[in-house]
C-alpha cells in the first residue's frame, strides 16, 4: 500500500476527528479564498466598468475627480476639437448636477442630473423608449421610472442644484423620452440625463458651455496612450487620463483599505490554519507513536513514515481546500452584498471578483500550509527512537 | 465650497512663500500641505478664491495642524488652509455683496454639558425650522460606510468563530481521547460520571479562560501594530483598530462558553462508554 492509501486509512479510522479537521480547513480556506478575491476585486471590477462604457479617455480641468473639481470652460468647442484628433474616434462632454424631482412627491425626489453634449454616442444604454434629441427631453433610469411610476412620454418637473452653494432655481419641465441604464448608477440611485444645453438652462444659465469631464474613445489603431498624448498636447491646461491611469489612481485611493485589510486577514487566516493543522497532526501522531514505532520495527523506512504523515496533512488540507471553494463562493456573495451598501458604490461594481490568479494563489497558499503544518509532526516521526518508544508502550 | 478649496490650494502651490510681516492675518495649514510645499510657521502665502489667481490676499502662517482624521478621505493627501471666518468671508465675498450678508454651511456648538446634545438639537430644530441640528456622535454613527464596515467585520468574525469552533471540537475530541485510559481507571475505582465530567468542565473553564486572556493580550499587541501600519500607510491619525472594554468582554463572553462547551461535548461521548472498555489497552 502506498503512503497516500495508508494516510487515507489512518484518517478514515477516526472519521469524527478527520471530518472536523477537513471542515475546519474548509471554513478557514473559504475565508482565505474570499480575502484573495477581495484584494483586487474592486479594482478589476472598476476597470471592467470603465471599459464597458465604451470610452477609454477622461479629460478634466484639474486632478480632482469629475464632479468635485472646477468645470472645463468652452466644453463644446473643446469636445469637438478632441473628437477631430486622428487618434480619437469620438468624444462627449458631461456635466454633473443634482436635482429634486417634484412629480407629486411631497418632499421631492433627490436625483443625479447629467448633461451630455450632442454626439452620436451617449454614455448610457437605452432600455425602453428612445434617446434624447433636441428640446426639453430627458432619459431616466429604471429606479426613477419605478419610484415615479412613469413610462416614456411622461413629464418630469425638477428643480436643479448645480453648485455647492444654496440655490433657489425655478423648476423646469422635461419629457422623459426613454428609460436607460447608466454604468455608474448606484443600486438605489435616481438618475436623469439631458443635453448639456438643457442642463445649463435648468442651472439658471450661468454656466453655459461648461462640463465636468470630457470622455473620449480612442481609435483602435492609435490606442489610449497616443490619444492621451494628443489631447495633452492640444490642451496643456487640461488633465487627460486613460482608463489604465484612472484605475491606477483608483488603486492608490481610499479603497486600498480593502486590499490592506485583505492582506492582514490573509496573513492571520494562514497563520491560524498552520497552527491548528500542526496541532491536529501532532496530537494525532503523539497518540500513535507506539503504532509508528512498531511499523518502523517491521521494516517501514524513516522516509515512508514521514511520507505517511505528509500525506495525512495533504489529505486534510486538500479535502478542506476543495470544500472551501464552493463555501468561499457562497460567502463572497454574502459579503459582497454587505459591502455594496456603502453609499455611492455603482451597482455594477463588486468587491469580490473571481480571477484565475486568485484561485492559483489560493491553491499555492493551501499547498504551502500543508507543507509547513506537517513539518513539526514529520520531525517527531523522523526522530522517533524505535526501541525506547516500544519499551515505553509495553511498560506503560 | 470644494471648488473654492481647490482654487485656494492651487493658489497656495503657485504662491511665493515670503518672510513674515506681523500685521498680516494668520492662517493655519495642514501638516501635509506644509510638508509637500515646505512651508513653515511665519511664512507668508498668497491665497486666491479663484483658479486664475484673481483677488489675491496675503496671509501669514500662524501654525501647522494635523487634520481631523476622516475615513471618507482615506488615502487623500489633505492640503488644507484654515482661515478665521471674517478673513475667509473677506477673501471670497463677491463685489457688490454687502458685508454681513454671507452665509455659513455649518456651526459647531460645544455644550457645557455634552449629555444635553440630543435635547439641544431638538430645541434648535423646533425653534428654527429649516435648520438641521444633529449631535456629533449621532452624525458619525449615521454615516453609511461605518455601519457597512461594521457589518462586514461582524460577518468575518462570525466565519472565524465558526472555523475556530470546528477546530476546537476536533482538538478537544483528540485531547479527551488521549485521556481515555485515565478516565476509564477513574470510573473503575468508583468515580461517578458526573464527578468526572465536572472535573473536565472545570478544566475546560480554566483552559478557555487562560486562552481568552492570551487572545486579548495578542489583540492588544496587534492593535498597536495594525494601527501603526495603517497610519503610516495612509499618513493619517485615524485609529483603525480599537479594543474597547466592551469588545474585550464580548470576546471573552463568546470564547469561554465555546471552549467549555467543546470540552463537555467531546467528553460526554467518552463517558457514555463502559469503564472497562475505556481502561483496556
Amino acid at each position: 500500500m502506498n503512503a497516500m492509501g495508508f494516510a487515507w486509512r489512518s484518517l478514515v479510522r477516526q472519521p469524527a476527528r478527520a471530518s472536523l479537521g477537513v471542515l475546519g480547513v474548509a471554513a478557514v480556506g473559504a475565508l482565505l479564498f474570499d480575502m484573495l478575491l477581495l484584494s483586487n476585486g474592486l479594482v478589476i471590477s472598476m476597470r471592467g466598468l470603465l471599459e464597458r462604457t465604451g470610452f477609454d479617455l477622461r479629460v478634466t480641468a484639474t486632478d480632482a475627480l469629475p464632479g468635485s473639481g472646477p468645470l472645463i470652460p468652452k466644453a463644446v468647442g473643446v469636445t469637438q476639437a478632441i473628437s477631430k484628433l486622428p487618434s480619437v474616434r469620438s468624444a462627449v462632454a458631461l456635466r454633473f448636477a443634482n436635482a429634486t424631482i417634484q412629480n407629486g412627491t411631497p418632499r421631492g425626489l433627490f436625483a443625479a442630473f447629467q448633461g451630455v453634449s450632442a454626439t452620436a454616442t451617449h454614455p448610457w444604454t437605452i432600455l425602453q423608449g428612445r434617446d434624447i434629441a433636441t428640446g426639453a427631453e430627458v432619459v431616466i433610469n429604471e429606479n426613477t421610472a419605478e419610484r415615479l411610476r412613469i413610462k416614456p412620454g411622461a413629464s418630469i418637473t425638477l428643480r436643479a442644484a448645480c453648485t455647492g452653494d444654496e440655490q433657489a432655481l425655478p423648476p423646469a419641465t422635461f419629457t422623459a423620452v426613454g428609460i436607460a441604464q447608466f454604468p455608474f448608477d448606484t443600486p438605489n440611485g435616481i438618475t436623469v440625463a439631458a443635453s448639456l444645453e438643457q442642463v445649463a438652462e435648468a442651472c439658471g444659465g450661468n454656466e453655459v458651455d461648461e462640463a465636468d469631464v470630457i470622455m473620449a474613445a480612442s481609435q483602435e489603431t492609435a490606442g489610449p496612450d497616443a490619444a492621451v498624448a494628443d489631447v495633452s498636447r492640444l490642451f496643456p491646461d487640461l488633465k487627460a487620463l486613460s482608463n489604465a491611469e484612472a484605475v491606477s489612481r483608483f488603486e492608490r485611493g481610499g479603497f486600498t483599505y480593502f486590499r490592506q485589510i485583505s492582506t492582514v486577514l490573509t496573513t492571520v487566516t494562514l497563520g491560524f490554519a498552520v497552527l491548528l493543522i500542526t496541532v491536529l497532526l501532532t496530537v494525532s501522531i503523539n497518540q500513535r507513536l507506539g503504532e509508528i514505532a512498531a511499523l518502523r520495527a517491521l521494516g517501514f523506512s524513516r522516509w515512508r513514515v514521514v511520507a505517511d504523515v505528509f500525506c495525512e496533512s495533504v489529505l486534510i488540507v486538500g479535502g478542506g481546500g476543495l470544500l472551501s471553494l464552493p463555501l468561499g463562493a457562497a460567502l463572497a456573495v454574502g459579503l459582497d452584498h454587505i459591502l455594496k451598501r456603502i453609499p455611492g458604490i455603482p451597482a455594477d461594481v463588486h468587491f469580490f471578483v473571481y480571477q484565475p490568479s486568485a484561485l492559483q494563489m489560493h491553491l499555492l497558499l493551501l499547498a504551502a500550509t500543508a507543507v509547513v503544518a506537517a513539518l513539526y509532526p514529520i520531525r517527531v516521526v523522523a526522530t522517533l527512537p524505535i526501541a525506547a518508544t516500544l519499551r515505553d508502550e509495553v511498560v506503560g | 465650497m470644494s471648488r473654492f478649496w481647490v482654487a485656494l490650494i492651487a493658489a497656495v502651490l503657485a504662491g511665493t512663500a515670503l518672510r513674515a510681516a506681523d500685521d498680516l492675518p494668520s492662517v493655519l495649514i495642514s501638516r501635509q500641505l506644509a510638508e509637500t510645499e515646505r512651508l513653515r510657521i511665519g511664512d507668508v502665502v498668497r491665497l486666491s478664491p479663484t483658479a486664475d489667481g484673481t483677488g489675491v490676499q496675503q496671509f501669514r502662517i500662524g501654525g501647522i495642524y494635523e487634520p481631523t482624521p476622516d475615513p471618507a478621505r482615506l488615502g487623500a493627501v489633505i492640503r488644507e488652509v484654515q482661515l478665521h471666518l471674517p478673513d475667509l468671508l473677506n477673501l471670497t465675498r463677491e463685489s457688490g455683496t454687502p458685508a454681513g450678508s454671507e452665509y455659513v454651511q455649518r456651526i459647531n456648538v460645544a455644550l457645557v454639558n455634552p449629555e444635553d446634545a440630543s435635547r439641544f438639537s431638538r430645541d434648535v430644530q423646533a425653534r428654527m425650522p429649516g435648520v438641521q441640528a444633529q449631535p456629533a456622535a449621532g452624525a458619525a454613527e449615521s454615516t453609511g460606510p461605518f455601519i457597512v464596515l461594521r457589518r462586514f467585520h461582524l460577518a468575518i468574525a462570525i466565519v472565524t468563530i465558526l472555523a475556530s469552533t470546528v477546530f476546537l471540537l476536533a482538538l478537544t475530541i483528540m485531547l479527551v481521547d488521549e485521556r481515555r485510559t485515565a478516565v476509564g481507571v477513574l470510573r473503575l475505582i468508583g468515580f461517578p460520571s458526573h464527578r468526572i465530567i465536572f472535573q473536565l468542565f472545570l478544566e475546560g473553564v480554566l483552559i478557555a479562560s487562560v486562552g481568552s486572556l492570551f487572545g486579548l493580550l495578542l489583540s492588544l499587541v496587534s492593535e498597536g501594530l495594525i494601527n501603526r501600519f495603517f497610519q503610516w500607510r495612509y499618513d493619517t491619525a485615524l485609529v483603525f483598530v480599537h479594543v474597547t472594554p466592551q469588545v474585550a468582554a464580548t470576546c471573552v463572553a463568546i470564547a469561554v462558553p465555546l471552549g467549555v462547551s467543546a470540552t463537555v461535548v467531546a467528553s460526554w461521548a467518552l463517558l457514555r462508554r463502559n469503564g472497562l472498555r475505556l481502561a483496556r489497552r
